[in-house]
């Protein structure tokens, strides 16, 4: 999500979070003490420069009725049910944000393969996202990200080369609206790693720059950005047990004067996973998704905001793997 | 005599004119300007009062929404992972004990 700081498209859908959490692995033996600076691990891909953040503090949260259905045909196939009923936020003109209640069906069929996945979803009220993920070699992966719509003007498309090396990495990405950027990180030391983007939007003549740095040891992940585009974010991911981390997020956007941080906590234990967040603009969130029995997850998400006074409760299930 | 008179004439409310109405209206003016002050003072307290019971209703009710949210959930969820806990070494402690022992205390009931 590195590349959401810099840019005004949107960011790809991230990929489905598992209860799974695990931070990069051991960069080098602890009996060595010698740093081998020809033996670098390869470091995270650009844009998931702050995932153990993003997954802690900021969760699916939803308003409403959510219940997916996912299942599996295949070793390689599967599809999947989902029904959305609530309210969503729309942006208007005149006030800011209008909540108008919408439901929805999704069907969707993922095929899974080590060297090709191809995701497609396609939703009631018209729209299509469809995700491809290729490995042309072992070490060259294509990425397309495409959203369908009704209304003219509104579909995006996006693709991503991704060269993969012995400690860096490299990613191209062209996009519609003329949009093209690179990107690139390298591993510094075993725990420090540094990159940098570049992209330029064709219709609107705007190019920026932007740089990250990465440190992560066993325990914990700090990672800092900064862009053209006005934006610093900075972010620090503690992990105080192996059943719990912290992690603060702190952001300032320099054109429009907002500083905004937050504070939150992820409890993964046997049963559940819960997740709270404090935020700086008054706003308290928690989300948690229990086992109620093989296969079958109860969700619950509550978001207040003390300034607007906004109140969102959400519940949900999920059936399947 | 006359001292008796004068001094029943310096009492309030007395047929002497010139000195009654000199202390009443002495006596008027301290009382309005202690009453005024007090009746403004008072009133002054009641609204910091006022305010004061508002904004500390108002922090009670973002603290108890606030703690609702981010620590009841959690609270249940420690409180059953320790019931888990206990129940598994329970669970342990008796699989690992040999069964006549177990078998023993438990046939008288």
């Amino acid at each position: 999500m590195g590349s959401s700081v810099s840019h005004a498209a949107a960011p790809p859908p991230p990929p489905p979070a598992g209860l799974a959490v695990a931070l990069p692995p051991k960069a080098e033996e602890k009996s060595e003490k010698k740093v081998d600076y020809l033996n670098l691990p390869c470091p995270v891909p650009f844009e998931e420069i702050q995932r153990e953040a993003l997954m802690s503090l900021k969760p699916e949260l939803f308003e409403g009725l959510r219940f997916d259905f996912t299942k599996g045909l295949n070793q390689k196939f599967s599809l999947s049910h989902s029904v959305y009923m609530g309210s969503t936020e729309v942006p208007s003109p005149s006030s800011g944000t209008i909540k108008v209640p919408t439901a929805h069906y999704e069907f969707g069929a993922n095929f899974l393969d080590p060297k090709l996945m191809l995701i497609g979803r396609v939703l009631t009220d018209g729209r299509l996202n469809a995700r491809v993920k290729c490995d042309l070699t072992d070490n060259l992966t294509l990425k397309i990200n495409a959203q369908l719509t009704n209304e003219p003007h509104f579909s995006q498309g996006m693709f991503n080369f991704d060269y993969k090396g012995k400690d860096f990495r490299a990613q191209y990405q062209m996009g519609n609206n003329a949009f093209y950027g690179a990107n690139y990180i390298q591993s510094v030391t075993p725990h420090l790693s540094l990159g940098s983007e570049v992209f330029w939007l064709g219709h609107q003549r705007k190019s920026g720059i932007g740089f990250a740095a990465r440190y992560n040891t066993d325990k914990m992940v700090a990672t800092a950005q900064a862009a053209s585009t006005g934006i610093v974010a900075l972010c620090y991911v503690q992990k105080v047990s192996e059943k719990v981390s912290l992690a603060s997020d702190f952001m300032y956007n320099h054109m429009t004067r907002d500083v905004t941080s937050s504070f939150g906590y992820d409890y993964i234990l046997r049963q559940c996973r819960l997740r709270g967040k404090l935020d700086s603009n008054g706003c308290v969130a928690a989300f948690l998704e229990e086992r109620l029995n093989m296969g079958v997850n109860f969700i619950l998400s509550a978001e207040i905001d003390h300034r607007k006074k906004d109140y969102k409760f959400g519940f949900g299930m999920t059936v399947g793997e | 005599m006359s001292s008796s008179q004068g001094r029943r004439g310096s009492l309030p409310g007395t047929s002497d004119d010139g000195k009654g109405v000199l202390s009443r209206f002495s006596s008027s003016i301290s009382q309005s300007l202690i009453v005024s002050r007090g009746k403004r003072t008072a009133s002054e307290a009641a609204t910091v009062a006022k305010k004061l019971l508002w904004s500390t209703g108002r922090a009670a009710w973002i603290a108890g929404t606030t703690f609702l949210v981010l620590v009841v959930p959690l609270i249940i969820e420690m409180d059953r992972e320790q019931q888990m806990n206990e129940l598994e070494m329970q669970q342990a402690s008796l699989l690992g004990a040999p069964p006549p022992s177990i078998a023993a205390p438990a046939a008288p009931k």
